[in-house]
């Protein structure tokens, strides 16, 4: 089984795979201090739980430096496998015309990747995580470049941590767009105004490159903003999981 | 008419601007920090220092609005010890003229009904007040001028410091519109997500609040950010970066009216 590891400012995802399916998967809270040795005992008693499949491959995305190698000897030392990091020198079969691609966080490309895969089309990410990022891959498949917002949950904690007569609100959606108490007008602001922004910018996007483009949609906060969005039709909370296991394949392809 | 001149304070969450009338006429701003730690002598030093660099104007009255409670009574404190005039503090008691129709009226901060009565006193119709300041907030003020409701969203300069606090790969970008939506460097990226982004936001928000309602309103920007916003919205009809200040003269001539 392949384990495919994103690795998130907020989150570390785990999921195994058994060719196309994702069989498990696994979510840890993403600490820069943690060690190879405390991944390994986490991952160890999880996979202990579900019969101690074998694994035959680890795919890695991170965005926290840190943390990358951290998982790489992990998987060296309690899976007793290489794994292989996305960057610089994978193959992953998309021409990226970024200025310099090695800016480029991984976590974008794999989900752009995974994205095209379903679309075969031009397509808009939007990843609703610590950030919110826009990503646009046109029709040949080229990842051209993308956006990057604050995302709603730092924004809603800067909101209560900032303001001083505001306090925290269960993020769900209020009865209507205009509130009548400050804790519906703070609901009606996160839900209703993140999903305005996504819809906005899908239709920048769309105007600035081409207005057939389809929309896939992931991240922790992509379940609770879609529903209230006008133009997201396809959301999979395991995107980048799913770029990581095809961009495993196209490497062990070769 | 001008032997006294009007002095409006408004206290927000990042700063307290001072704005000096005469009778309509807005003659003098200042910018403060917001800083409750600061004490009333603090405040009081820098007031009238301001104040001697334009003369040392007779000060007559005084309105003040806050959203900052711990900074009120510092405020008044500053007003009678330094200026000698008691304020007239917006708040419940205060006539502004404006029926709330808010679940509870005194949950709606002050500076949110006073942008509301500036804003009214303009259209004298159907009005959505954007105020781009620590918060995003949306205010909706009736046909017949009755303040109904609002929309609450983090502002644009506590969510971006959000995001270079807490995304350990980004850094902090100039606050400038990029020439495309979608950007092929992370600097680009960053400014196209906060600026194009932001103005979604707002658009997003304005048009589902006139579609809820089914009006078409008009749409006066205020706060901070309004300025480099309000030319990307395509919803946002006027900007005017003093209107906490004028609703303030507005309010307190209804009061003075007694």
């Amino acid at each position: 089984m392949l384990l495919a590891i994103d690795v998130g400012n907020t989150h570390i995802v785990f999921g195994l795979y058994q060719g196309k399916h994702l069989r498990h998967h696994w979510r840890l809270r993403s600490n820069r201090a943690t060690t190879a040795d405390e991944v390994g005992v986490f991952l160890g008693r999880l996979l202990r739980g579900i019969g101690n499949p074998s694994i035959s491959g680890v795919a890695i995305s991170s965005v926290v430096p840190p943390l990358t190698q951290v998982l790489v000897e992990m998987s060296q030392q309690y899976l007793k496998q290489a794994a292989l990091v996305v960057g610089p020198g994978v193959t992953t079969g998309m021409p990226i015309l970024y200025d310099d691609p090695r800016q480029l966080g991984t976590d974008r490309l794999v989900n752009a990747i995974a994205a095209y895969e379903r679309t075969k089309g031009p397509t808009i990410v939007v990843d609703c995580g610590t950030a919110t990022k826009f990503e646009y891959v046109n029709g040949a498949g080229e990842y051209l470049g993308g956006a990057i917002a604050p995302g709603l949950g730092i924004a809603s904690d800067a909101l209560s941590e900032r303001a001083a007569r505001l306090h925290r609100v269960e993020l769900v959606r209020p009865p209507k767009v205009l509130g009548r108490n400050t804790i519906h007008s703070i609901q009606s602001g996160l839900i209703y105004g993140y999903a305005s922004m996504l819809d906005g910018m899908v239709a920048r996007i769309r105007r600035e490159h081409d207005a057939k483009a389809r929309v896939v949609a992931t991240g922790g906060f992509s379940t609770l903003l879609v529903p209230a969005t006008e133009s997201i039709e396809i959301v999979d909370e395991f995107l980048t999981l799913d770029g990581l296991r095809l961009i495993y394949e196209r490497n062990i392809g070769q | 008419m001008s032997s006294g001149l009007f002095l409006a304070i408004d206290v927000s969450n990042t700063h307290t601007v001072l704005g000096i009338y005469d009778g309509k006429t807005l003659r003098h701003h200042w910018r403060l920090q917001t800083d409750s730690g600061r004490t009333a002598d603090e405040y009081g030093v820098i007031v009238q220092s301001l104040l001697g660099g334009v003369g040392n104007p007779a000060i007559q009255s005084i309105a003040v609005s806050s959203s900052v409670p711990p900074m009120t009574q510092i405020i008044e404190s500053l007003c009678q010890t330094y200026i000698g005039v008691t304020p007239l503090v917006v708040g419940p008691g205060v006539r502004t003229g404006m029926p709330i129709l808010y679940d509870k009226p005194q949950e709606v901060g002050a500076d949110r009904i006073v942008n509301a009565i500036a804003a009214y006193e303009r259209t004298r119709d159907t009005t959505i007040v954007v105020d781009f300041s620590t918060a995003t907030i949306f205010d909706y003020i009736s046909e017949k001028g009755e303040y109904v409701g609002g929309v609450i969203a983090p502002g644009l300069g506590i969510a971006s410091d959000a995001l270079f606090d807490r995304a350990a790969k980004l850094y902090r970008v100039e606050l400038t519109k990029p020439k495309t939506v979608i950007g092929r460097n992370t600097a680009h990226a960053i400014q196209s997500g906060l600026i194009y982004g932001y103005v979604s936001l707002v658009d997003g928000l304005v048009t589902r609040i006139q579609k809820e309602n089914r009006v078409k309103a008009r749409v006066i920007a205020t706060g901070s950010y309004a300025t480099l916003l309000a030319p990307e919205s395509e919803t946002i009809d006027d900007v005017d970066e003093f209107l906490t200040l004028d609703g303030l003269r507005l309010i307190h001539e209804r009061n003075a009216d007694d």
